[in-house]
């Protein structure tokens, strides 16, 4: 089935650039056959593609199961479009802002027809960055298109400043942990890293990124640096070294303090040998087995110990010393964005980000990962339960998992109620046999969820 | 040259190059119209040797074609959003309707005096001249299915949302029939007393629109894309996925009883069509089989063809006597029975 047509669903509000967007993918020189349908009628139109507007029709059931309602309008529209003699290389499909990305996925894994010919290849989700934070607070759906999507494009950062973006990407990632989070301009974005990605082809998305399913870390930045030995570790709101955003121009809103300003951050400091660029991934296990220690507090003025974990105040202007030279990966427990972190008389190497772990109240990620093979059929009943019981609050589930006595990785997907799981290809040699889930949904408890995967080991 | 009875007999196959999306015979069962899916209209001889033409097109693709029971007319949507009605005898066509939303179906009445024709949610209804007769009320969904009925001037048209009964004459008017769910087929039995629909969520809904009741069969795995009744009309032939099933009319009726199910297609079925006459039934499915079912008599297929592909379009002709299949490769193969 590689040659279904891959269609993209494109969501977010009205005025986040949706219309911008399509506009440069239908005008961009790209040579691939695109078809569009728009279920907002904005100002697209452009002669050699094709653009077809249509009216939202949600198909419901008579048993009134909202994981089986379908979108009509697409199933009847693509059905159509297969016919033509010229084949489409992609579908994007622009619903209305308020729609609910439910259905339109559900289509593509519930329409037996449509579904041989098409693949619901990623979904895409535009925020406007200035006005974000509002939405999340006023409209559930907003929370829902995040929590739906495989990217999220935060647009309009030029019209933020480096907190508020900063801010507004820990919002986005405490919904959706494993969302790629793109910051655009006037959606400015590389179309092969929205269209035709395969965000719903695990296997793909595997061989592409082996961390894609990264289990949300109690930490969310890391900083390899050059240290020269005696560095001043500076916290508040008027330090920008930090900032590596370049697209980052023009700071047009002058945004109030944080909302929920922090009083202490957790750090961990690790002198490592080599400045290399993997030196700060050979450092997450060990990191990940200190943050899980009592983190011991570390007056302002003080020095900063290193391979302890210390939790510092990050009110008025409390400093740290660090006396230390050669290179050294520094883990926060926050972004440093955040707290105004700059440590003078250092070199920032390498930085990597990682999953939020403030959580939503009302949607959230939760991942889970356990190196004991697992019980393919009770592995499968304990899905089918969690998926009938709680399928109307799981918005997406995504998971590797290890089968006992099995070769090949097992990696799953699914929308609401519906899944699909396959065996693919073999675990990497060499590579440690752990299944990794992931479940993006409203009120999930995590207890439940560790419980049920602990009743599947082999 | 009719077939032997129980038979499927390849009189040929035509190469139209193109995705068959619809078909009509004509009256006299000779020609066909073929609407394609890249938009030629194809008119194909079939008295003799299979000659095609294409007599025109409608651009972006074309979705639909009618041919009167009795008579000259013909009428074709498309993707450009127009109804062409066109003049059998010289092939010369002129715009009646053009909306920005697609006229994704149409039927003449069966006294051939009426032009149904859906567009998005509004089923309109044109005489022979081409004028507008009426517009009716916008559909709670778009509108995936029509029916004239039998032995009246009513027209059914369903959609999501249920179905509605439109006239024109006597006087104006519509009756409407809300069912929480998408219907994707119409068809009535042959005294017109009951409708059935395939529904998408996996059940077939049935309308006692004379009595007033309705019903439901439900456990379809897949959603039900064809409602035909057998020409004798007993049975009721039913596609879901490739599960192919047959209810019983006949005695009490279906309701409370066990269907057939007619085993053989190993994919999913694509279109169904009935013999005018008999309880003949042909099934074509993605797994690119052509089967011939004598229902009530048998549960093995009486006859079987391989297709060049999948089936798109299933035809039987007004004297039974001939078949039309399309297939998803571009051709059209004409069988005699």
């Amino acid at each position: 089935m590689s040659s279904r047509v891959p269609v993209t669903v494109l969501t977010g509000f009205l005025g986040a650039g949706k219309t911008t967007l399509v506009n440069r993918i239908l005008s961009e020189q790209h040579g691939k056959r695109i078809a569009v349908i728009e279920n907002e009628f904005g100002e697209v139109g452009v002669d050699h593609e094709l653009v077809i507007g249509a009216d939202e029709e949600i198909f419901e059931t008579s048993n009134g199961c909202i994981c089986c309602t379908v979108r009509g309008d697409l199933i009847r529209i693509l059905n159509q479009l297969r016919k033509r003699r010229e084949r489409f290389d992609a579908v994007l499909i622009e619903t209305t802002g308020l729609a609910d990305p439910g259905p339109v996925a559900q289509t593509f894994f519930i329409d037996e027809e449509l579904k041989e010919y098409y693949s619901l290849d990623a979904i895409v989700t535009l925020v406007d960055a200035r006005h974000l934070e509002q939405e999340l607070t006023e409209n559930s759906v907003a929370r829902e298109q995040i929590a739906f999507a495989d990217i999220v494009l935060l647009n309009k950062i030029d019209l933020v400043d480096t907190a508020g973006i900063a801010r507004v990407q820990q919002r986005v990632q405490g919904i959706n942990g494993t969302a790629t989070v793109i910051r655009t301009r006037n959606a400015n974005v590389p179309l092969d890293r929205v269209l035709d990605i395969g965000a719903f082809d695990l296997d793909r998305a595997l061989s592409r990124d082996e961390d894609f399913l990264q289990t949300p870390r109690p930490f969310e930045w890391a900083g390899l640096y050059q240290l020269s030995g005696s560095q001043l570790l500076g916290v508040g709101a008027h330090a920008d070294g930090h900032d590596h955003d370049h697209d980052h121009a023009h700071e047009h809103s002058h945004e109030p303090a944080h909302p929920h300003a922090l009083e202490h951050v957790d750090l961990l400091l690790l002198p490592v040998e080599s400045g290399s660029a993997s030196a700060i991934d050979a450092q997450t296990d060990a990191a990940m087995t200190l943050f899980g220690q009592e983190a011991k507090t570390c007056p302002s003025h003080a020095r900063l110990p290193v391979k302890q974990l210390v939790r510092i105040a990050v009110t008025g202007d409390a400093h740290y010393h660090i006396e230390q030279a050669g290179h050294c990966v520094l883990f926060c427990e926050h972004a440093p964005e955040e707290f105004g972190l700059h440590l003078e008389g250092a070199k920032l190497l390498e930085e990597r980000r990682y999953g939020s772990h403030h959580h939503d109240p009302d949607i959230g990620s939760i991942g889970l990962e356990d190196a004991r093979p697992l019980n393919a059929e009770k592995l499968n009943d304990w899905l089918s339960y969690l998926l009938q019981s709680r399928g109307q609050d799981i918005l997406r589930m995504k998971g590797v998992l290890n089968i006992k006595d099995e070769p090949r990785r097992y990696v799953f997907h699914g929308v609401h109620m519906v899944y699909d799981g396959q065996l693919e290809r073999p675990w990497p040699a060499g590579a440690a046999r752990r299944s990794r889930l992931v479940f993006i949904g409203r009120n999930l408890d995590r207890n439940e969820l560790e419980a049920g995967l602990e009743s599947c080991i082999a | 040259m009719n077939a032997a009875a129980g038979q499927l007999k390849l009189r040929g196959r035509i190469e139209l190059g193109d995705y068959p999306v619809d078909a009509a015979w004509s009256p006299d069962g000779k020609a066909l119209v073929v609407a394609c899916g890249a938009g030629d209209i194809v008119h194909v001889d079939v008295a003799t040797e299979l000659k095609s033409r294409s007599i025109g097109s409608h651009g972006g693709g074309a979705l639909a074609v009618s041919w009167q029971k009795a008579g000259h007319l013909i009428a074709t949507s498309g993707q450009d959003g127009l109804v062409l009605l066109w003049d059998a005898r010289t092939l010369e066509s002129r715009a009646i309707h053009t909306a920005k939303e697609w006229s994704e179906h149409l039927l003449f009445a069966d006294n051939g005096r009426l032009l149904a024709v859906s567009t998005g949610r509004v089923l309109h209804l044109f005489d022979t001249a081409g004028q507008l007769r009426a517009s009716f009320d916008p559909q709670p969904g778009s509108i995936a299915a029509i029916a004239w009925r039998p032995k009246s001037n009513e027209i059914a048209a369903a959609g999501n949302g249920g179905m509605r009964l439109h006239r024109v004459e006597p006087a104006p008017g519509s009756r409407d029939y809300p069912w929480r769910g998408a219907c994707l087929t119409a068809r009535w039995n042959a005294d017109g007393r009951l409708l059935a629909s395939g529904m998408q969520d996996g059940s077939v809904h049935l309308w006692y629109v004379a009595s007033g009741t309705e019903s439901q069969m439900q456990g379809y795995g897949a959603k039900v894309i064809a409602t035909e009744w057998s020409g004798n009309g007993r049975y009721l032939a039913t596609a879901g996925g490739s599960s192919l099933i047959v209810w019983d009319f006949g005695g009490k009726g279906p309701e409370g009883s066990e269907p057939i199910e007619l085993r053989s297609h190993s994919e999913r079925i694509s279109a169904l069509a009935c013999r005018p006459t008999g309880t003949w039934l042909v099934s074509a499915a993605r797994d690119r089989r052509l089967l011939l079912w004598r229902m009530g008599a048998s549960d093995a297929p009486q006859d079987a063809h391989l297709l060049a592909d999948e089936c798109t379009v299933l035809r039987y002709a007004r004297a039974g006597d001939r078949l039309a299949v399309g297939d998803a490769r571009g051709g059209l193969s004409i069988f005699d029975c």
